[in-house]
């Protein structure tokens, strides 16, 4: 396995609040580590520093050995596919098929493979029959599903997704989880959760927060 | 002392000023206006800096302005010449100043206001008789409002992890990006708005004309002082606009 993500001695501080405190770590790729611990410890802050949407005071972080110093968002956008906590936040269309297409769109890819590309999607996402719906109608667990398939349309090579598990019902979380199998092979994940059963079932490698910092670092 | 200036007050001093900006045409008679509302928001401790941070970015707009001015305006000597074109006379010149110092009165005019404690300032309205259920709106608009900011920027995030680096869009393209930032957060507040107007009915808001404040707000001497002087002001600089420029 090859590192992906290397955390070195990293300091964060939310409006003058420590909330994160010598994290050290590093994440490869094609492994899935989850990061659980309870509410407050710095789980959300942590995977936000990772994407470069909160800057850390000290320390550094790579992903693919360069400095997200010197990358844009785009640059790690399509690198690493980030779910936020809320998908309220990352749904910006007006239709499901205008957010699925969204990025294919900018990026002047021609009609035909956006056409193949997000319908593919649909299909895994069971989102056919909500193709032309408005996106702020849908169901928790429909935002959540869109929000990853527009993810997954930018090829990103790892996935952060900050508790994916809520708001899901037990039948949706077993999808979630088939989903999850069939990426492990393609891509690593880093899952955010305190879903217990959950991460049981899938990390190789589970990582404890506590406090801000580094509780724990064991294989499953 | 600077919290205990009742809220009304101020607004009477940022109508008397902003409408001087307006009114006045000499540039002298507007520099006036604008060193008074200066001296006097320093007096409160409005927060300068953040004016000084749009004075920034209103500069090039002045420079653009002066030029347009000039162009348009055929009149005045010319000052800058390019190419046989007049791009700068004293006309613009003085045209653009005076368009600078109205803006900065009226920035000043919000840092002023932007020092009243919002619960104050709303019971001033209601106190001068503005009906409270608008009274109302404006208290929660003010409230949400750091949180809409929030939403945008959050908005604008995922847009750019998606891959989208909206510095090399076409502009077209950028425009496009613009409506779909603002787009869910104007659904969000929508939907937010509509919840609480329920919950709010819900505890009998408006269900009478009147409501009682714990909170009224009672002139003090300095108060009326305060008014005093700002009326005499007014009174001088508008008689000093009239008969001695
Ligand atoms: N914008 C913010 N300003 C100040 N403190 C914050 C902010 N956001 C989160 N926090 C604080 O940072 C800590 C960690 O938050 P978070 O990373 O969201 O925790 P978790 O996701 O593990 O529940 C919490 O104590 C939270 O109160
Ligand atoms: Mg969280």
């Amino acid at each position: 396995m090859n590192e992906f993500i290397r955390i070195e001695r990293l300091f964060c501080s939310l409006n003058k609040v420590q909330v994160l405190r010598n994290i050290n770590m590093t994440l490869n790729s094609k492994e899935f580590v989850s990061i659980i611990g309870p509410n407050g410890s710095g789980k959300t802050t942590l995977g936000k520093v990772i994407t470069g949407i909160i800057k850390q005071d000290s320390g550094e972080i790579f992903i693919d050995n360069k400095n997200i110093k010197d990358l844009s968002l785009p640059e790690i956008g399509r690198k690493i596919g980030y779910l936020f906590q809320n998908p309220d936040r990352q749904i910006f269309a007006s239709t499901v098929y205008e957010e699925l297409s969204f990025a294919l769109k900018y990026k002047k890819t021609s009609i035909d493979i956006i056409e193949k590309r997000v319908g593919e999607i649909l299909d895994i996402f069971e989102l056919n029959h909500l193709r032309d719906a408005s996106t702020y109608s849908l169901s928790q667990g429909e935002k959540q599903r869109l929000a990853i398939g527009a993810i997954l349309l930018n090829d990103p090579e790892y996935l952060i997704l900050d508790e994916p598990t809520t708001g899901l019902d037990p039948k949706r979380k077993n999808e979630l989880s088939k989903l999850l199998n069939s990426l492990i092979n393609h891509v690593g994940i880093l899952l955010i959760s305190h879903d217990k059963a959950f991460v049981l079932k899938h990390s190789d490698r589970i990582i404890e927060l506590y406090d801000g910092s580094l509780k724990n670092d064991k294989k499953n | 002392m600077t919290k205990k200036i009742d809220p009304r007050v101020k607004l009477l001093f940022v109508i008397c000023i902003s409408s001087l900006g307006l009114a006045f045409t000499k540039f002298s008679m507007l520099l006036a206006v604008f060193f008074i509302g200066l001296l006097i928001s320093h007096v409160l401790k409005a927060d300068l800096f953040m004016l000084l941070k749009r004075i920034k970015i209103m500069l090039y707009l002045f420079v653009v302005l002066v030029v347009i001015q000039s162009i348009f305006v055929r009149s005045g000597d010319s000052l800058v010449n390019l190419g046989g074109i007049t791009i700068l006379t004293s006309e613009g010149l003085s045209r653009g100043f005076a368009y600078l110092m109205r803006v900065l009165i009226i920035l000043i005019s919000g840092a002023i206001i932007a020092t009243c404690d919002m619960r104050r300032l709303i019971q001033g309205l209601i106190q001068m008789k503005l009906p409270y259920d608008f009274a109302f709106m404006t208290s929660i608009g003010v409230k949400f409002l750091p949180l809409l900011m929030e939403e945008l920027k959050d908005t604008l995030t995922a847009i750019q992890l998606r891959g989208i680096d909206i510095g090399k869009l076409q502009l077209k393209e950028r425009i496009e990006i613009i409506s779909y930032i603002f787009t869910p957060v104007f659904v969000g507040a929508l939907s937010k708005a509509k919840k609480l107007s329920l919950s709010v009915e819900c505890r009998g808001f408006r269900a009478f004309d009147n409501r009682t404040s714990i909170l009224t707000l009672k002139f003090s001497p300095f108060d009326y002082l305060a008014i005093t002087l700002t009326f005499i002001l007014t009174a001088t600089l508008i008689i000093t606009n009239q008969y001695f420029i």
